[in-house]
């Protein structure tokens, strides 16, 4: 009985540190980085240890008599080191507040010929399949359904629904989302609509037949379908995939906004 | 345990499954894809007190989640309803003192919740049909509710009987004879 609990807890222990590795792996860029990270934290001791020895070896007539002279200096170097750290903590705090600032005043700057109401993002959808998000701003604040929603590097999406306090927006990204847009070089239009396959990712659909549309374009809004203005940043085309139907052909953008960092947007009151 | 202390449990349990699920795992994902802690709880609800209490939880948790975050209200809703309303079917036709039968139940309750509440955005919203990333997310998302399963079995069985001792009572054992 003891033993089959015991099994049990080992049981359930491994699954949580199986689950831990299958998380940090299955979301990491990079693993092949991360092994040579762990191996190299395992050899450099031993690496950091056998060159000491040898410089140690080589060095040793000069060994004894340099040794107080480097204890002074180590004191004067780790007194000079705790200043530096010091200094370079304020220089950090500074320049976080700095870019905080200059954030604020970039959206509003950028977006200077619309009224704006700034917000927060106070919640994001626990679906897999869908992409809304919740803002900290309601009909208090002068926000209503179908009012556009942006952040300082382009389209978010338009508010779905409103309660006093809060408001539901639809992101580009979602699945049931679909925005006319235009190419800023040629004046084309697309829609694009979002896509499982990518978080943030577009898939623009119906392009014209011509090869007018190239890898990198500027995506913007064309101010057709009477929710966006006109002229708002999406995003770049990142590819083109071309399909047998000329027809079926789409291309993937690359959203302006990076959602998952996403936590200020303004939703633009005279659309 | 009582009925009031029972439910004052699974309130309390609902609230700090919806914190982890807008908190934790929006973050402590498996390449991208979060678990559906929901579904599980749904489940629980459903295999250990009754039909009833499984939908009405299914329902309001449900309807709950719609409110505070869901695009169209309904969908969620009904979708737990469902998996409360199956949970007792699972009950009478499957035993829950193995492991592998709830995660069995598990796996089902998720492909068929992610199932519906997809085909109903795509009747609702007209969502585009991308068959094979739908597969693939919910393939993870099955994985990672059977890893979660596995983890929390102990408690599930723990607490689970205390619940079905106090909805059941004496009815318990009446399907094995």
């Amino acid at each position: 009985m003891y033993k089959k609990k015991k099994a049990e807890i080992a049981g359930i222990v491994i699954t949580i540190v199986i689950l831990i590795f299958i998380v940090i792996f299955s979301n990491s860029d990079s693993e092949i980085s991360f092994f040579e990270n762990a191996a190299s934290k395992l050899v450099m001791p031993v690496q950091n240890g056998l060159t000491y020895l040898k410089n140690k070896i080589s060095g040793n007539s000069t060994f004894f008599t340099d040794i107080n002279n480097l204890k002074e200096e180590n004191e004067e170097l780790e007194q000079k080191n705790s200043e530096l750290e010091q200094s370079l903590r304020e220089l950090e705090n500074i320049k976080s507040e700095n870019e905080t600032l200059k954030e604020y005043l970039d959206l509003t700057e950028k977006y200077g010929e619309y009224k704006t109401v700034p917000a927060y993002i106070i919640n994001k959808d626990m679906s897999n399949y869908s992409k809304t998000i919740v803002i900290n701003v309601g009909s208090d604040d002068g926000i209503k359904e179908n009012m556009t929603v942006i952040a300082d590097q382009g389209l978010v999406g338009h508010v779905v629904s409103v309660t006093n306090n809060t408001a539901k927006i639809r992101t580009i990204i979602d699945t049931s989302s679909s925005v006319s847009c235009s190419l800023s070089t040629t004046d084309e239009s697309i829609v694009c609509k979002g896509t499982l396959e990518e978080e943030s990712a577009l898939k623009a659909m119906y392009i014209p037949d011509d090869d007018g549309i190239i890898q990198g374009d500027s995506v913007e809004t064309s101010g057709l379908g009477g929710i966006y203005p006109k002229g708002i940043h999406v995003g770049n085309i990142k590819k083109v995939v071309n399909t047998k139907n000329a027809t079926d052909r789409y291309a993937i953008v690359e959203t302006a906004v990076d959602f998952e960092k996403l936590d200020t947007v303004l939703v633009i009151t005279n659309n | 345990m009582k009925k009031l202390t029972i439910n004052i449990f699974l309130i309390i349990t609902a609230f700090i499954i919806y914190f982890l699920q807008a908190n934790f795992f929006n973050w402590f994902t498996i390449s991208g894809v979060m678990p559906n802690l929901f579904v599980i709880f749904i489940l629980f609800i459903g295999l250990f007190s009754n039909r009833i209490t499984g939908v009405v939880y299914g329902v309001v948790i449900g309807a709950i989640l719609d409110l505070a975050i869901g695009a169209q209200i309904g969908i969620n809703a009904v979708g737990l309803g469902i998996i409360g309303f199956l949970a007792a079917t699972f009950d009478k036709n499957f035993s829950k003192d193995s492991r592998a039968t709830i995660m069995f139940m598990v796996l089902g309750a998720t492909l068929i919740f992610e199932t519906f509440v997809y085909i109903l955005n795509y009747i609702v919203f007209s969502t585009n049909v991308e068959i094979m990333n739908f597969i693939k997310i919910l393939a993870i998302e099955i994985i990672y509710n059977l890893i979660i399963v596995i983890i929390v079995y102990p408690l599930m069985q723990k607490f689970g009987y205390s619940i079905e001792n106090e909805y059941k009572g004496n009815k318990i054992l009446t399907r094995y004879f």
